[in-house]
């Protein structure tokens, strides 16, 4: 349990969580409920936590999956900088965003889900997660072979020292030495 | 690659049958819900007072049953297992169906949560018109107490819709990816979610006339006079009865949701259950064995366990946390009773292990399973292919230590097996395995019943493996990736007018090259049948 990233998970409910306020708005906007201002001001606040979360963040290991399309809205996400990156700050804006919900039938379910998705932020933040971007990976120059694979070899392979190497007259069998490498004639 | 209608249908034939008829059983219970609620006579006050979010919302709630219901068959693994084994299911292409039973569960699961959505919506509407049009015609149908109060009876809903949004939201690819405990925990909340569901609909909010042949529907009530219509419409609008009896009596609609979800609940239940049961005794760790590139065999004995070729069985070790399982595919089920299994650890709770087995003293392990899945059927075709891409080579490994303790009596003829990795290192795990294989097929005089390419697709550095036992192995290896369209063409001009099982089980990528290609155009009248096997 100790590794579990809970801001990946706060992220899925806060994304369904800005759909369910978003949904419930129209609903109550539609049906003329009494009170539908609260309604309006849900499909309004409902449209900007989807904005808010839709890029997912980076993990800290391990390959990290982009929604569709997410690039611009990490772009602008991350121009804000410490705001967005902090999950206090999200964990926050949530809880107050949630409230007003609360007031009409149509949106208390949208409130209450993003009010659990914001406890599980605070939960996150105090783990000291973070939100990183999800930036396109810039390619990086592979090893590169080194140019001198391409040319024919300079040195002649490694021999025996010299004293091995000189033939002794007197010894002609310990003389010889075994070639480290079989050698073999050229076919072609 | 052009699609082949033929081909197409061979694939994908019998899962789009099925949803077909899953999303025709959905319309259907929908439109008669829908119409009886519309048009029905026991309901044409409380439609007057409600309007359509009655019928939507019942509507809904009636698709929401059959869902609740099928949602948990697929899931019920042991009972599959048992239907894919035994022949009672004989088609090949009924058992592929079997496959695909995780998908069936997803949908299912789309399904509740879209028209959860829907009832709730159009309950709000309910809520609404029952505040707004209180009725004080007919006292006893309205849920409210006075007209303009908003009552709302609904609690089981908003906790129902709470459990839903923990167990949708935990259960998206990359969450089951990364963190699969928190998939696994709010999963298993369905239990307490299936209680309140049951209780939900107790409260009895919608109410049906009981006595509508003694009081037809818009009848005339004996002082009172109808201003709407005059005496010759409000005569042809109820017939000969356009004067009331009685006064109309409403009852609760009694509740059918336990009709629909007892069924299926009590089944899923009892496999949990028989499941513990089976898994309470630990295995014995008999060897574990260290292979190259971070992967470790474990040799385990256990007492009454019989597996097939291609099952795989589910891993459960307290020390390293209690109520995780997770799943891995056995590589040799031998006759006297021995699995082995090779773990690839992840950097996460597997790594664990390590350390304690090193030391000799290992950890007590909990194995759940025997459960079915698609390599089962390698043996029941003429011709298969089998495409392995690293670790997932598994499955087929024990594929081939079944075919090493005797390859005739099985309806396999040829076997073309093609292992792709990215390490040189990693052929070791398996590379005894291939050769002794290799060597008795040569033996009894079968060369061509396995057909073997070995690819490395890392392409960097001298590789090449170089012991001389291992021969069988560096003649066929090759570097680079395979050129999937060039081997399908191959099998396919010689094997002629056969019908190839294709089985993969490795990244995503592959498997959805070939299974492209099983689509697709064949010129010489070769059918390829796509079999996936996944891990998450």
């Amino acid at each position: 349990m100790g590794k579990i990233e809970w801001a990946m998970w706060a992220n899925e409910q806060a994304l369904a969580a800005g759909l369910i306020l978003l949904t419930g708005g129209i609903v109550g906007v539609a049906g003329q409920f009494r009170d539908w201002e609260f309604a309006a001001y849900a499909i309004a606040a409902g449209v900007f936590v989807c904005l808010l979360e839709y890029p997912r963040g980076k993990r800290n290991k391990g390959t990290s999956v982009e929604r569709t399309g997410q690039y611009c809205f990490t772009v602008c996400v991350k121009s804000f900088g410490p705001l967005t990156r902090n999950y206090y700050v999200r964990a926050f804006l949530h809880a107050a965003i949630c409230v007003p919900g609360g007031f009409i039938l149509a949106t208390v379910l949208g409130c209450v889900c993003l009010g659990i998705a914001s406890l599980i932020y605070l939960a996150a933040a105090i783990r000291g997660e973070q939100w990183e971007p999800i930036l396109p990976r810039k390619e990086s120059a592979r090893k590169p072979v080194g140019e001198s694979i391409k040319l024919p070899p300079q040195n002649p392979p490694p021999r025996p020292p010299a004293e091995m190497r000189r033939k002794r007259a007197e010894d002609l069998e310990a003389a010889a030495y075994v070639n480290p490498i079989t050698v073999t004639a050229n076919d072609d | 690659m052009a699609l082949s209608v033929r081909s197409w249908v061979a694939n994908e034939g019998g899962k789009h049958l099925v949803l077909v008829l899953w999303l025709g059983a959905n319309t259907l219970l929908f439109m008669r819900t829908f119409l009886m609620y519309y048009c029905g006579q026991q309901y044409h006050y409380l439609h007057q007072m409600l309007g359509l979010g009655l019928c939507i919302s019942r509507a809904s709630a009636s698709v929401l049953n059959l869902n609740c219901s099928l949602v948990l068959l697929p899931m019920c693994r042991s009972l599959l297992t048992y239907l894919r084994g035994t022949h009672t299911v004989r088609s090949r292409k009924a058992r592929r169906l079997l496959d695909k039973s995780k998908t069936f569960h997803v949908a299912c699961g789309v399904a509740i949560c879209v028209f959860s959505v829907v009832h709730v919506s159009a309950h709000l509407v309910n809520v609404v018109n029952f505040s707004v049009r209180y009725s004080e015609e007919f006292p006893s149908l309205n849920v409210a107490r006075y007209r303009g109060e908003v009552r709302f009876p609904g609690i089981t809903g908003i906790l129902l819709v709470l459990i839903l949004f923990l167990m949708f939201t935990a259960s998206s690819y990359c969450i089951r990816v990364s963190n699969y405990e928190i998939f696994w925990y709010t999963h298993n909340l369905f239990i307490v979610f299936y209680i309140i569901l049951i209780v939900h609909v107790v409260g009895g909010a919608l109410k049906y006339q009981t006595n509508f042949e003694a009081h037809p529907p818009g009848c005339l009530r004996a002082n009172q006079t109808n201003p709407d219509k005059t005496e010759e419409e409000s005569g042809q609008a109820v017939g000969d009865g356009w004067s009331c009896r009685e006064e109309a009596r409403f009852q609760p609609n009694s509740p059918e949701t336990w009709l629909w979800v007892s069924g299926p609940l009590c089944l899923y239940c009892a496999e949990r259950l028989y499941r513990y049961i089976r898994s309470y005794s630990p295995v014995t760790i008999v060897a574990v064995v260290r292979h190259p590139c971070d992967v470790i065999e474990l040799r385990m004995l256990k007492k009454d366990f019989k597996a097939h070729p291609g099952q795989y069985i589910v891993l459960n070790c307290p020390s390293v946390s209690s109520f995780e399982n997770h799943p891995f595919t056995l590589t040799a089920v031998s006759w006297f009773k021995r699995f082995t299994e090779l773990l690839l650890p992840d950097p996460g709770a597997e790594s664990e292990i390590l350390p304690m087995v090193q030391q000799r003293r290992y950890p007590k392990l909990y194995v759940d399973g025997p459960f079915g899945s698609s390599s089962q059927e390698v043996f029941n075709y003429e011709v298969s292919l089998c495409v392995a891409g690293g670790i997932g080579v598994t499955p087929f490994a024990c594929v081939l230590h079944a075919l090493l303790d005797g390859w005739r009596h099985f309806r396999l003829r040829r076997l073309y097996f093609v292992w792709v990795c990215r390490e040189l290192q990693s052929f070791y795990w398996f590379a005894e395995l291939l050769c002794a294989l290799h060597h008795k097929l040569w033996k009894e005089n079968r060369p061509d019943y396995l057909n073997l390419q070995l690819f490395v697709s890392q392409t960097d550095g001298l590789q090449n493996i170089s012991e001389e036992r291992y021969r069988p192995l560096s003649s066929r290896l090759m570097i680079g990736r395979p050129r999937w369209k060039l081997l399908f063409e191959e099998i396919g001009r010689t094997n002629k007018h056969k019908r190839v099982g294709v089985f993969c089980c490795g990244p995503k990528g592959i498997s959805r090259t070939l299974h492209g290609l099983c689509n697709s155009d064949r010129y010489s009248g070769t059918t390829f049948e796509f079999n996936k096997e996944s891990f998450s």
